[in-house]
């Protein structure tokens, strides 16, 4: 069978990324440049400084990914590009030095949504999934619920109405002046906390649709934390950090699995970065083992975000010969 | 040699080819709607099929580099890195102030191109002509100022003073609103928005091509003069 190398370019958020992979499978290199130091001091992502950062690491970034996976640029097949959603200035970089490569190579471009990417990365390293599935993806940009019938077939089940829940983690511990980004460092406190120590509301529990909304959650830590400090009362960050957590794992586990049982669907895919989160894997992996569901999910290194996810599933778009043409546009949400 | 000259520093996308200091093609589009992302690959194809040239014959890519619109630099600049790297071409980045005041240099006097920046602040650089060695010296380096800051420093010139560039036409509606146009030694050039000029930075490219002053691909960026806004104190 002839090798099918896909370059793949994830510009979206605060990682420049490029990645090779072979066969949609295979992970030649997957060149990941964070700006994660730089951001950190602002408590939050500078749009600006992203932007500034991409243009200076696009290149030195493809070609690390090239040299590593010891291929040269014409045995590339494709080149596929996140075009969204993100954020413009970002995405911008990628998708326009992506859109030149393949241009002056002759190859066909493949824009790669981004949440789109998230799924692809549970296929990479050979995983082997079965069509259909639902797909959660949970980062601190997004979380979604998408149906995929089959690979290339979304349909777009549940969101959230306003925060992501990974946006709620940053957005707690900025507050907390814990550090960026919040889901790891909460994760780590959250070890030695009780989960029930403090009861926040689950949010949308009982509506009739798999939308979800934070914003109400993080309110009602705010306003907690603002109550005690008025009582002049000390907090266990580790009980705090662990109730949060908990508080998003159940809503989260409640509204994948009861989609998963209303579409009749046994397969549960996880992407994006909080699905790195080893409490959420278990959880949803106990309760999903109850009920008859298997759960999937990336390694922890192909949660966040990472070309070779956008190289897969330009892939598989590429097998289907769905390419885009050279006026493609980022879009931002 | 044949040169590619691209200009994504204003709302014009300007891409022109120039094969030994001689015009082939300058192609300016300006499409509503639509970012430069959308329409400067299609834009270099169409030129393309327009000349009969191919990529692989081109020498190599000189890019404006600013300073000016970040988003529009930015999409020239990553979009000039893919295409050199993938050609194996020099790249050489132009800055917009020197490339606006060498397309000026004829007139008898000092030289302020002017390039909008944020808020009520214009990028700019004082050029002038050295009658010994016949070329262009600058002045006053690049910089980032109100209008009336500038232009203090423009009454102090003895000589007379030139403004142009995408920064005047701005500069000339506020002055008409303040009765002091035409007043002392300066004089505005407007080009009625089209300021756009790649011909011009692909002359200069190759100039540096040729002299081997060529940049380097991985460490060229955009010309911002100023740091982000979160950046600054």
């Amino acid at each position: 069978m002839k090798e099918t190398i896909i370059l793949g370019i994830e510009t979206s958020c605060d990682e420049t990324s490029v990645a090779l992979v072979k066969n949609g499978k295979q992970i030649l290199s997957n060149i990941i440049a964070s700006q994660m130091d730089i951001h950190q001091q602002y408590g939050g992502i500078v749009p600006e400084i992203a932007s500034r950062k991409h243009m200076e690491f696009i290149l030195i970034t493809c070609q690390e990914a090239l040299q590593k996976a010891e291929v040269t640029l014409k045995d590339i097949d494709g080149v596929a590009v996140c075009y969204g959603p993100g954020l413009k200035g970002s995405l911008l970089v990628g998708l326009s030095f992506g859109k030149a490569v393949a241009f002056a190579l002759d190859k066909p471009l493949i824009g790669i949504n981004h949440i789109e990417g998230h799924i692809y990365a549970n296929f990479l390293n050979n995983q082997k999934i079965q069509t259909p599935f639902i797909s959660l993806i949970i980062s601190g940009g997004h979380t979604s619920l998408i149906l995929v019938k089959e690979i290339g077939q979304y349909q777009l089940i549940g969101k959230t109405r306003d925060d992501a829940a990974g946006e709620i983690l940053d957005k707690v511990a900025k507050h907390l002046g814990l550090g960026y980004p919040g889901g790891p460092i909460i994760e780590e406190l959250a070890k030695t906390g009780k989960g029930d120590a403090i009861h926040f509301p689950r949010p949308l529990l009982n509506s009739n649709d798999f939308d979800f909304s934070f914003s109400g959650l993080k309110t009602a830590v705010l306003y907690f934390l603002g109550e005690k400090k008025e009582r002049d009362e000390l907090i266990n960050i580790n009980d705090l950090c662990a109730s949060l957590q908990q508080a998003i794992i159940d809503t989260i586990k409640h509204k994948t699995l009861s989609c998963a049982i209303k579409y009749n669907i046994s397969n549960i895919v996880l992407g994006g970065g909080v699905a790195a989160n080893a409490s959420l894997r278990r959880a949803l992996r106990e309760a999903a083992r109850k009920v008859g569901i298997s759960i999937y999910y990336p390694p922890k290194e192909l949660c966040t975000d990472n070309a070779a996810m956008i190289a897969c599933a330009g892939y598989y778009k590429f097998k289907r010969g769905i390419t885009d043409s050279f006026d493609l546009e980022v879009f931002t949400e | 040699m044949k040169i590619l000259g691209i200009d994504t520093a204003t709302e014009i996308l300007n891409l022109a080819i120039i094969n030994d200091g001689k015009l082939v093609v300058d192609y300016k589009v300006q499409k509503e709607g639509k970012t430069h992302s959308a329409i400067i690959l299609p834009t270099l194809n169409c030129i393309l099929n327009l000349t009969g040239i191919e990529l692989k014959n081109l020498g190599g890519i000189a890019v404006s580099i600013g300073p000016g619109s970040f988003t529009g630099l930015r999409i020239g600049l990553a979009t000039a890195k893919g295409l050199a790297f993938s050609l194996s071409l020099p790249i050489v980045g132009i800055n917009s102030l020197d490339c606006y005041a060498l397309t000026r240099r004829v007139l008898p006097g000092i030289l302020c191109p002017m390039i909008k920046a944020r808020g009520e602040e214009y990028y700019f650089a004082f050029y002038g002509n050295n009658k010994n060695s016949g070329n262009l010296d600058i002045l006053r380096t690049y910089q980032c100022q109100k209008w009336m800051k500038i232009k203090e420093e423009l009454l102090k010139f003895k000589e007379t003073v030139y403004v142009f560039g995408p920064g005047v036409d701005d500069i000339i509606k506020n002055e008409k609103n303040s009765h002091s146009c035409g007043v002392d030694n300066i004089y505005f050039i407007s080009e009625e928005k089209n300021y756009a000029n790649a011909l011009t930075i692909a002359l200069m490219g190759e100039k540096k091509v040729l002299e081997n002053q060529s940049d380097d691909i991985s460490n060229l960026i955009p010309f911002y003069i100023n740091k982000s806004a979160a950046e600054r104190p």
